[in-house]
């Protein structure tokens, strides 16, 4: 006990009050129903954030009510444990069996070659010109029309040099511009930032592609060099498809899925 | 100066409180009001808003924590260690650290936002970006939930830290457990410190303040050290180390003689060996503590040797005892002083010395001759020091001199304060002392009281007394009080009716004056009393003589000034008439104006209302018009009183109240009116 905790000190001393026992065990029985008078009479955004809690706090509670049960059951596991154990550096390829693998980039090849993504996102919704572009007025009096501004996300390489601005007939905002993007990985269930290399395919039109238009649906390239995969020749893979799963332009942050 | 305590850190909220703090804050901050209609530069900037918004709000309250919790690196080496001790260097300045990347981190994702805002083209654009704003920094601040719980304990705990000031004159109790520092630290200071019989009862640094020789002295009590390696100790013995190790201060190391505390004077000497590099250059005092128990003198020889060594250290050596308190205030004194030897010692010692001396002369005087100038003493000063002298040689109760009576003392004497009534007069300043105390004589109008005043008249007052007494007596002898005469018994009831009179109109006029019922103006309310007659009779009533022959003035002056106009006049006439004859008119031969008056007349007992005095041919009242005869204005009467009655008695809001149905708002009110606005301004 600190010399300032007069709380403690004053209960040490002289006890608690002589009702306090009572009053606690009072209260705490009345807490349903104080709980329950104030989830009937709450509205709007806090009702929502009552609810959520309520029903957050039910759900635990018939989980452990069902690990309990579970535990009087002495139920057995069938499976019986990990057939062959795994050293701990193995731990993380387990599921990367060779076979797997080699079907996995052959069946790659031949979608490429077909030229068809069977992806997680196969639909897209159309999205016009009228939409992507924005008409700039250009000329002294503001009435040559033939510049336009891109108004979704885009990917602009490192390497590019705009044209004299006189001549730019597709203007990319830089606010608009981005490099990274949240990439999950679907079978290890985790989300990297990694570095965009390039647009491989944006399905709405291929000028969108050639402009580096990334929306919801689009094929990008990404560094996974941080993540250290590994072809089955052995060599180190750093560039790996992704298809974005959100709007960027609406998130401000690209999301995408990894293809594997 | 810097002053250690933390009590004024503000409440870290958690992460969800602190969330919900936030938005609700921009919620109530920023317009909530927005369409798609409206321009996007509007829409956009209604956004931004929100958006930099939040982003300060947070960094705000952010920055606030940072500023408020002190940098281990700028305070005094002592709390730095003692809060390293209590809650981990390294655990709080990575909650900090993570925090002030938090705010960083929020930061960025405000510019980036509002960066990406400026191009948004549709009012759901930007809406959603907004929300993902905020989304993105309330998730920042979640992800510190853990660093948040952690400051806000700390929070808590520092600001329970005794408030010790490292520079001030301190002394710092320190040993085993149980031997008594507790005790000893109660018995000089008010600290009221939980003294218990079981080791580490004290379990983290107290402070109590004491006073010596007129400075602020600062007592600090330590948990119990026991004797172990420093890796070993725990945060408990710990803060007594870091107590030890920072601040200058005496130490006073405290032994137990009766080895009561469980461990050998052996044992304690050897922590005492264990722990003397923290005692360097400190002033060191060791208290032979329980000293009621077991004396030094019952020490065996090899326990003697033990003092002997801790002597040959250089400490001082102190026996006292807590319990019987011998010796406690000697310890204190002799830490004191030695503490304050030592300061002033390292005073001298710095440069800041020579400022000050540089500008103190002290001066002294040189003889300017031989002559040699004795003090002047008064002859009677030096009989009374001799006389001194002599009682402290010879007498038992050495040369105290008699105690000299004072004012008190008289007060005292005199019954006290209160009663006792200060002597002025010993001031005085008259020409002969004498006249002091003289009576002074009281003076009324011009006249010494005294001379009027019978010398003889308390004799007097109790011969008159006597008397009286003695015809009291008599009169009970006899029994039987004087009969009243037959005038006095007349005059007697006269009085009483005249009192009942009185008692009789004010009570009238009381009951008149107040009550709950309408207030009739004084020229409406009909008089039928106000008559000659009435007058007449009235004094009648009251006693005074009202033959013909009496009041010849009063009916001349009635006639001649009293003017007969109109309906009422003669309506006058006839009451008056009937009034004098003492007969009743038939009420079928009274005209209608006159029926109704009679009728109010009686209606309203109290109030009474003016009849109409209109011209036969207007038409009637319109509150009578509708309604076929008397009784049926009676019913109507009644039923509208009562239904009014409840609304009179809760003071409500009746027909004839001003009423303004439809307040009108203001900007239908006010302003200019132009060419046909009166509807829309």
């Amino acid at each position: 006990m600190a010399q300032g905790d007069h709380i403690d000190l004053h209960r040490r001393r002289h006890g608690r009050r002589l009702d306090h026992d009572e009053k606690a065990r009072k209260k705490e029985a009345r807490g349903a129903h104080t709980r329950a008078k104030y989830a009937q009479k709450v509205k709007g955004l806090r009702a929502k954030l009552l609810n959520k809690k309520r029903y957050s706090e039910k759900a635990t509670m018939q989980k452990t009510i069902k690990e309990h049960q579970e535990r009087d059951t002495k139920h057995r596991d069938k499976e019986g444990g990990p057939k062959d154990a795994v050293p701990g550096y193995l731990m993380d390829r387990e599921n990367m069996s060779h076979a797997k693998v080699l079907s996995n980039t052959i069946k790659q090849k031949r979608k490429e070659k077909a030229g068809r993504w069977n992806v997680p996102i196969p639909k897209v919704r159309p999205v016009g010109e009228d939409e992507v572009f924005k008409v700039m007025r250009s000329g002294n009096r503001r009435k040559k029309a033939w510049k336009r501004m891109i108004t979704k996300v885009t990917y602009v390489g490192d390497t590019f040099t705009r044209k004299p601005p006189k001549y730019e007939r597709f203007i990319r905002p830089s606010g608009l511009r981005m490099k990274k993007a949240h990439v999950t990985h679907p079978e290890l269930q985790t989300t990297f930032s990694l570095d965009i290399i390039g647009v491989k395919k944006n399905p709405q039109s291929s000028l969108y592609t050639s402009l580096g238009v990334i929306t919801k649906g689009t094929i990008i390239e990404v560094n996974v060099s941080e993540l250290g995969l590994v072809t089955p020749a052995g060599k180190v893979v750093w560039g790996k498809f992704a298809q974005v799963t959100n709007n960027p332009e609406n998130d401000g942050c690209i999301n995408a899925v990894l293809l594997v | 100066m810097v002053v250690y305590n933390f009590k004024k850190i503000q409440q870290v909220p958690t992460a969800s409180d602190f969330v919900d703090v936030v938005l609700s804050k921009t919620q109530r901050g920023t317009p909530t009001v927005i369409h798609a209609g409206y321009s996007i530069n509007r829409i956009r900037s209604f956004y931004m808003r929100k958006v930099k918004f939040t982003q300060t709000n947070y960094a705000e309250k952010i920055a606030l924590i940072l500023t408020d919790f002190p940098r281990l690196d700028d305070i005094h080496p002592f709390y730095a260690d003692l809060l390293n001790i209590l809650y981990d260097r390294d655990h709080y300045k990575l909650a900090l650290g993570q925090l002030s990347l938090a705010k960083k981190l929020i930061d960025t994702v405000g510019r980036d936002y509002v960066k990406m805002l400026k191009y948004g083209d549709s009012l759901f654009r930007c809406k959603a970006l907004k929300r993902a704003a905020l989304g993105r920094m309330c998730t920042i601040i979640k992800r510190n939930k853990a660093g948040l719980a952690y400051l806000e304990q700390v929070r808590q705990h520092m600001s329970r830290l005794p408030s010790i000031d490292p520079n001030t004159r301190t002394i710092l109790v320190a040993g085993f457990p149980n031997v008594g520092k507790s005790s000893f630290m109660n018995k000089v200071t008010r600290a009221n410190v939980e003294v218990q019989p079981y080791a580490f009862t004290t379990k983290s640094l107290y402070v109590g303040h004491m006073d010596y020789k007129y400075m602020r002295w600062q007592v600090i009590d330590t948990p119990g050290v026991l004797d172990k390696p420093l890796e070993e100790r725990n945060t408990i013995e710990m803060q007594s180390i870091t107590a030890l190790a920072h601040l200058r201060c005496t130490v006073l190391y405290v032994l137990d003689i009766s080895e009561q505390c469980g461990y050998s004077l052996a044992q304690q000497t050897a922590l005492f060996k264990s722990i003397q590099p923290l005692f360097a250059n400190k002033p060191l005092l060791v208290a032979v503590n329980k000293t009621d128990v077991r004396s030094m003198d019952d020490l065996r020889p090899d326990e003697v040797e033990l003092i002997e060594f801790i002597r040959s250290t250089g400490a001082t050596v102190l026996p006292m005892s807590t319990f019987s308190e011998q010796g406690v205030a000697d310890v204190k004194g002799a830490a004191c002083d030695m503490l304050l030897r030592e300061r002033v010692e390292q005073k001298m010692g710095t440069k800041k010395v020579e400022d000050v001396l540089n500008r103190i002369h002290v001066a002294t005087v040189r003889p300017r001759d031989a002559r040699e100038r004795a003090p002047a003493i008064p002859a009677s000063v030096r009989a009374a020091r001799e006389a001194r002298a002599m009682d402290a040689e010879g007498g038992d109760d050495g040369g105290v001199l008699p105690k000299r009576k004072t004012l008190r003392d008289l007060q005292e004497e005199e019954g006290g304060a209160g009663v006792f009534s200060f002597p002025y007069q010993n001031y005085w300043d008259l020409k002969t002392d004498e006249w002091k105390f003289d009576v002074i004589p009281e003076i009324m109008d011009g006249k010494n009281i005294a001379d009027f005043v019978d010398p003889e008249i308390e004799a007097k007052l109790e011969a008159l007394e006597a008397e009286e007494d003695r015809l009291i007596e008599l009169a009970e002898l006899e029994g039987v009080a004087e009969p009243m005469d037959d005038d006095d018994a007349a005059t007697h009831e006269l009085a009483e009716r005249i009192r009942h009179k009185k008692r009789l109109i004010v009570n009238k006029h009381r009951d008149d004056k107040g009550g709950n019922r309408p207030i009739v103006p004084r020229s409406k309310v009909i008089r039928p009393e106000r008559t000659v007659e009435g007058l007449k009779r009235h004094l009648a009533s009251v006693g005074v003589r009202t033959g013909d022959d009496d009041l010849q003035n009063l009916r001349k002056r009635g006639r001649s000034t009293s003017p007969r106009r109109g309906l009422s006049a003669s309506r006058g006439d006839a009451e008056e008439a009937a009034a004098r004859t003492g007969s009743k008119k038939p009420k079928s031969e009274l005209t209608p104006d006159e029926r109704k008056a009679a009728k109010l007349v009686r209606s309203h007992s109290k109030v009474a209302i003016r009849g109409e005095s209109k011209s036969a041919s207007r038409p009637r009242s319109r509150s009578v018009a509708g309604l076929r005869d008397e009784s049926m204005v009676r019913s109507a009467d009644k039923l509208l009183k009562k239904q009014q009655r409840q609304r009179n008695l809760h003071g409500k809001v009746g027909e004839s109240d001003r009423v303004i149905t439809m307040k009108k708002e203001k900007w239908m009110l006010t302003g200019k009116r132009g060419i046909g606005k009166t509807d829309r301004r």
